[in-house]
């Protein structure tokens, strides 16, 4: 965390005049060089996110278009990844898919950490018995496995898109909250806390401007840790049948779907698998060099395992 | 030790009657309606006011909440648990039907894990940076992105399409027919053993690579013990306790992911239940399953902290 802020200034020093853009540039660099598995991470999670995004320019097909001169058929040169039971272009499908599954993961995740964090920043800072009740409900949320509780949530408020966001932000509430709590419960014993106080700084104010800053951090290593649990809570609750109704299409939704035939075909397996598979990779290995970047508490053994390792995560 | 199991399981209880308030909550008071999933958005449209109220009377879901909750105590205190919407079967004995299915899917994804997942951290640890090492690396890295359910469908598809093969999918229990039975749950146990696997292997590496620093490590080097010994008997057992704690924590995994790949496989076991019941919107069921994937992750969390003191004999609990 030391080093993370002693470079920034430095870089900015070193960009006075021409811009900060070049300054990110460098950090974005320095980033890179440091964690070369997880940067390449963090490029293939922004190619998927760049192709999720344009998904209309970059999907060959409709993803809702039928076609019943073409239904099931293998992978081959009209439609690379095949077409399904009715006739939709899998390969469409799958690019259409991304644009679902990460909005819906993203929003999730931001939601889930941002009330979890600002929930655990008062309950830490407040103290008393408001922060008694916030741990006992933490730890209720907490007892549950992820799934059970999204595709209860999931159930009971309907299915649909908000639905679903809301059903995963609810299982990452417990995680931002206990994080940030700690992190607050350590910064407001500082001086400087005390002295804004005795300054006659309100709560509201302390918490905003002094607290906050200091969980910034551990805020951005949350967000990003968790986006590949997400993206999979996302794909089961729609393979479950308690995700995004069909027939929009979602990865979880498509397989689901390929199970519909007695025998399913293996190319509409396959692919939206490899696309889950390939994302929560790429934002588990970019979330990994976060944390090892921002992280002031990572375990000592593990820093000592990657000491030997390239990807080191201090100097 | 006795007392703090006693201490320990009375402040569950207040947490368990969160975990059942919450349940409730979201199941009764959230907007939505039974009647609707259970008749269709048509249906639903059809059924004249006093049919709607009297399905609902029927239901028991007129009442109150207050009594609905606490005749939903009643049914756990007695044990019954209540019954199916649909078919009237008693939710107590779907779980003593299907739940051992599961049971023996968690215990043993749990065996495999470690199986798997020691040796490989022990061989990784032993020479970071080797080959070995960054196999097990990147090949744990790569099963944690895998997503069991996934995983499970190209098992079932690859043995369908090479070996002509499916597993019996009708509850059979081990002491009916232990081979059947076997068939039958190897498979998501195998997918959810080499997902928590991952996780061990990696916490084995790293705990072992901090005590490998140890000054006892070095004295039993030091007087000329094989290294096979130096790190199975002497940094082994050290490493170990974090290792039980994240198969700990692993259980949440388990237990979720084993209601997804349960449905991959088509095993009839309680997840398949939870989801049928969802689909169907059985609320009588879906609380008292939810409840009870709830309290088997709590007991094991405290089996877990219980488990610490077994292992290492400096922690003490008064």
């Amino acid at each position: 965390m030391r080093g993370w802020t002693r470079e920034s200034t430095m870089s900015e020093e070193a960009g006075v005049g021409t811009s900060r853009r070049r300054a990110v540039w460098r950090e974005i660099g320095v980033f890179a060089g440091r964690n070369r598995v997880s940067a390449a991470g963090g490029a293939v999670a922004l190619l998927i996110v760049l192709v999720a995004l344009g998904a209309p320019l970059a999907a060959p097909e409709n993803p809702l278009k039928t076609d019943f001169r073409r239904l099931a058929r293998p992978p081959d040169g009209a439609n690379y990844f095949g077409t399904d039971q009715v006739g939709r272009d899998t390969l469409s499908r799958v690019i259409y898919g991304a644009r679902t599954s990460i909005f819906v993961a993203v929003a999730a995740v931001v939601l889930g950490t941002t009330v979890g964090s600002l929930w655990g920043l008062a309950s830490g800072y407040l103290g008393g018995r408001f922060d008694l009740i916030s741990q006992r409900l933490m730890e209720v949320l907490q007892s549950f496995p992820d799934l059970i509780l999204a595709m209860a949530i999931s159930m009971a408020i309907g299915t649909g898109m908000g639905a679903v966001i809301v059903a995963i932000a609810v299982t990452r509430v417990p995680f931002g909250g206990r994080v940030i709590r700690s992190m607050a419960l350590s910064v407001k014993e500082q001086a400087y806390i005390e002295a804004s106080r005795s300054t006659g700084a309100s709560h509201v104010r302390i918490m905003a401007l002094h607290v906050l800053p200091q969980c910034l951090a551990s805020y951005l290593v949350l967000a990003t840790t968790h986006l590949g649990v997400a993206v999979v809570i996302e794909a089961a609750l729609g393979f479950l049948g308690v995700g995004v109704p069909p027939p929009t299409p979602t990865w979880g939704n498509m397989l689901a779907d390929s199970l519909t035939s007695l025998v399913p075909h293996w190319w509409l397996v396959l692919f939206p698998g490899l696309a889950i598979t390939v994302t929560v990779l790429a934002f588990n290995l970019f979330g990994d060099g976060i944390r090892d970047t921002l992280d002031p508490r990572v375990y000592a053994g593990v820093l000592r395992a990657m000491a030997g390792s390239r990807r080191g995560p201090t100097r | 030790m006795l007392r703090y199991l006693c201490r320990r399981l009375i402040f569950g209880l207040p947490t368990l009657f969160g975990i059942s308030l919450i349940i409730f909550v979201v199941l009764r008071v959230l907007p939505g309606d039974p009647l609707v999933a259970m008749f269709g958005a048509e249906g639903f449209r059809k059924l004249a006011p006093g049919d709607r109220a009297r399905i609902m009377s029927d239901l028991g879901l007129s009442d109150p909440l207050p009594i609905q909750y606490v005749r939903w105590m009643k049914d756990i205190a007695t044990g019954s648990l209540g019954r199916s919407f649909f078919r009237g079967d008693r939710v107590s004995e779907l779980i003593l039907h299907r739940g051992p299915l599961t049971v023996e899917i968690g215990l043993l994804s749990v065996l495999i894990s470690w199986i798997v997942g020691l040796p490989v951290g022990i061989t990784s640890a032993v020479r970071p940076g080797g080959l070995v090492d960054g196999v097990a690396r990147s090949l744990s890295v790569l099963f944690l992105a895998v997503p069991g359910f996934w995983l499970g469908m190209l098992i079932v598809l690859a043995s369908l399409f090479w070996f002509h093969y499916k597993a019996p999918l009708v509850v059979v229990h081990v002491w009916e027919d232990p081979w059947a039975n076997f068939q039958l749950v190897i498979g998501p146990a195998v997918v959810l053993g080499l997902g928590q696997g991952a996780y061990i292997a990696r916490m084995t590496r790293s705990c072992l690579l901090e005590v490998v620093h140890e000054d006892y490590v070095r004295t039993a080097r030091a007087k000329g013990l094989a290294e096979q010994l130096v790190v199975i008997r002497h940094a082994l057992p050290n490493a170990l306790l974090p290792v039980v704690t994240v198969s700990g924590v692993l259980m949440g995994f388990v237990l979720g992911g084993s209601v997804a790949v349960e449905q991959a496989f088509g095993v009839p076991g309680l997840g398949t239940a939870l989801v049928k019941a969802i689909v169907e919107r059985d609320i009588v069921v879906v609380q008292n399953l939810v409840l009870l994937y709830g309290v088997i992750f709590l007991m094991v969390n405290i089996l877990v902290d219980l488990s610490y003191a077994w292992l290492d004999p400096r922690i003490h609990y008064e």
